[in-house]
């Protein structure tokens, strides 16, 4: 064995040329695997994690007929005072309750259909989509602010601006009319612009008594720890109340993020195999002129007895000590090029088309553990296969023949 | 015009003075709005919407009760009739032959116009909004053909479903509003509502043209003018109802 690995090592400089272009190729394959791997599961964990703030929520509770008509007809079938006690002491990382329904809003010149929340502003701030840091005028102030606060690309629709009043209307459980006049007391700005066209935020109190609905919300919101794993949570919420409430995690809540999260998983094996391909052609290539060259070598060493198996074995040790040090520079320069974006890379350049998927215009990138084992094996795993063929023929040279073969 | 002074200096000096020294700028508001619709009413008008590169005109009847309920059917043209508004309180239906349809306008539609004129269904259904919804002050008491003109500003209440800034009504003191101006809350027009004839019609003097125009859009406007307007009529009750807003019955 031993002399095996010692006749594959220096078999693997006898064409220093062949091998360094062989290494460079599996280098860089290796290094858009990860890399790229690392670039689509941040964008992906930032979608999802702008997507659940917007949701919100990693599990939510809420009326079973909510889903298909969100409106005030369809309310939590539990008194908001009710929850409190229930969500409070379970070891959620945090929970809020609101309001939710479709209203139009209008200024003196525009009007244009929202869906306005009332929230408690200082639960919903551990996870609101709001960027906190940069509202122009003041975020709520509690479940009874009078004022409202919307979004940048909104006001800008709206022809109005900050301290200005406008006219929220939507209706009541009855199908009245309900609508009063609202001051903007802050100017918000999202991730996602669409973010700011849809929602207007108020007290929920404020809400509550415009509609009519005192003690009334339309969903409770609860996170978990880690948005990848909700079951457990999911089942506490379920826990917590009856049957008259439906449960849904946020994988259903909204399928196009649920889904995206298992294609993207998916996605990232497809990826490294296409790359690993593409790779393996070069690999085999490089092997079969490798053995090609080695035909009277081979010959001779079957006629001194040589095993069959041993031969196999030398040339497929070759092939592994090929990949083995690919795929070491490959992990150092995929991680060293991580690295180098520690605060994401900007791509705002394209910020309009990020947007219309959902995502931000930095691209975060997240290098994952299992990822960077998932193509290292593959090529390990792959790499090992591709080169039976080759090491197979190798070894089912006929010593005579190959002895007496002309180059 | 001279016609009209003429008439209106006859009115001024038929007019009851006793008291209306002391009328506050709301009790001018309500007066005025309470001259246009009596307690009941039937009138006829004609719509005009005038565009730039079109302009239509519809005729229509209208009868209104109280504050609340009041019903417009188009007579003409004739693709149109039998299109009908029904307001009740501050719900507002529609009928259109056409579709053999009741539609109630969705609170999403009340900002809307209404019938593609410059007025929207909010300006149709709560018109009366005007004297509850506002704080009212006078500004100015000026002289025009020998009758009074009160300035009144109206400045919505800060939960008031007004989107305006605040609002200018000129009000002559026989109770006509002369002019209705709309800001906005920098302090710059935004539409305004101006009389353009004034009329006796059912033993009233009333604006009978009047047209609503927009500041920005110079060549869009909305004119108003009565025929003929009966007040303190027999109007029943069953007149305000879906199922003759659907089926006429006269």
């Amino acid at each position: 064995m031993r002399i095996l690995i010692k006749l594959a090592w220096r078999n693997l400089f006898r064409n220093h040329r062949r091998t360094l272009i062989m290494l460079s190729a599996i280098t860089v394959g290796v290094w858009a695997m990860i890399f790229m791997t690392a670039m689509t599961q941040g964008m992906v964990s930032q979608m999802v994690h702008d997507g659940i703030s917007v949701i919100p929520g990693h599990v939510q509770a809420r009326n079973p007929n909510y889903g298909d008509d969100p409106t005030v007809n369809n309310l939590l079938p539990v008194p908001d005072s009710g929850i409190a006690g229930r969500l409070e002491g379970r070891g959620f990382s945090s929970w809020s309750t609101r309001l939710s329904v479709p209203a139009v809003i209008s200024s003196e010149r525009e009007s244009r259909g929202v869906t306005l929340l009332g929230i408690d502003p200082e639960r919903e701030a551990d996870f609101t989509f709001v960027d906190l840091e940069t509202i122009d005028g003041r975020y709520l102030e509690g479940v009874s602010d009078q004022g409202v606060l919307i979004g940048a690309k909104l006001l800008e629709r709206l022809k109005t601006r900050l301290g200005n009043r406008i006219v929220l209307m939507s209706q009541t459980p009855d199908n009245d009319i309900a609508d009063r006049g609202f001051r903007i007391v802050g100017v918000f700005n999202a991730k996602v612009e669409l973010w700011e066209e849809t929602w207007v935020l108020t007290g929920k109190e404020t809400l509550q008594t415009m509609l009519g609905v005192p003690d009334q919300v339309t969903e409770a919101i609860v996170f978990g720890d880690n948005y990848r794993q909700v079951d457990e949570v999911a089942d506490s919420v379920g826990d917590v109340f009856d049957n008259s409430v439906s449960v849904q995690r946020w994988t259903e809540l909204d399928r196009y993020l649920g889904t995206m999260l298992e294609v993207m998983d998916g996605f990232t094996l497809v990826w490294v195999v296409v790359i690993f391909l593409a790779l393996s052609f070069g690999l085999v290539n490089t092997l079969v002129m490798a053995v090609f060259e080695r035909v009277r070598e081979i010959g001779l060493m079957l006629a001194l007895g040589m095993r069959p198996s041993s031969i196999l074995g030398q040339i497929v040790i070759e092939s592994m000590l090929l990949l083995i040090i690919g795929l070491a520079l490959g992990n150092v320069l995929a991680w060293l090029s991580v690295s180098a974006f520690p605060d994401g890379i900007d791509v705002s350049i394209v910020a309009k088309g990020m947007e219309m998927m959902g995502a931000s215009s930095i691209l975060m990138l997240d290098l994952r553990l299992q990822d960077v084992v998932l193509a290292n094996s593959v090529v390990l795993i792959l790499g090992f296969l591709a080169s039976l063929s080759p090491a197979w023929r190798a070894s089912r040279y006929d010593p005579i023949e190959a002895i007496h073969k002309v180059d | 015009m001279l016609r009209l002074s003429f008439i209106c200096v006859l009115l001024f000096a038929c007019w009851p003075l006793a008291g209306e020294e002391q009328a506050s700028a709301t009790d001018i508001v309500r007066a005025a709005v309470d001259h246009w619709r009596g307690i009941s009413s039937y009138s006829e008008m004609t719509m005009v919407i005038h565009r730039p590169d079109w302009e239509r005109s519809m005729s229509m009847q209208a009868w209104t009760k109280g504050d609340e309920r009041s019903l417009v059917r188009v007579t003409e043209p004739r693709k149109d009739r039998g299109n009908a508004t029904l307001t009740n309180d501050n719900e507002m239906w529609t009928f259109s032959p056409r579709i053999n349809r009741v539609i109630k306008i969705p609170s999403s539609m009340m900002g809307q116009s209404w019938m593609g004129s410059d007025f929207s269904n909010k300006d149709v259904a709560r018109a009366d909004d005007i004297v509850d919804q506002y704080a009212h002050t006078l500004i100015s008491t000026t002289e025009r053909d020998e009758l009074m003109v009160y300035e009144i500003e109206s400045v919505p209440f800060e939960d008031a479903a007004v989107v305006w800034g605040r609002e200018v009504l000129m009000i002559r003191e026989d109770h006509v509003v002369l002019e209705h101006r709309f800001y906005d809350q920098d302090g710059a027009l935004v539409k305004a509502l101006t009389t353009l004839e004034i009329d006796d019609m059912g033993g009233r003097t009333v604006a009978s043209r009047q047209r609503m125009q927009k500041t920005d859009e110079a060549d869009e406007w909305t004119e108003i003018s009565v025929q003929k307007v009966e007040y303190e009529v027999d109007v029943t009750d069953s007149l305000f109802t879906l199922s003759n807003l659907r089926n006429p019955r006269e």
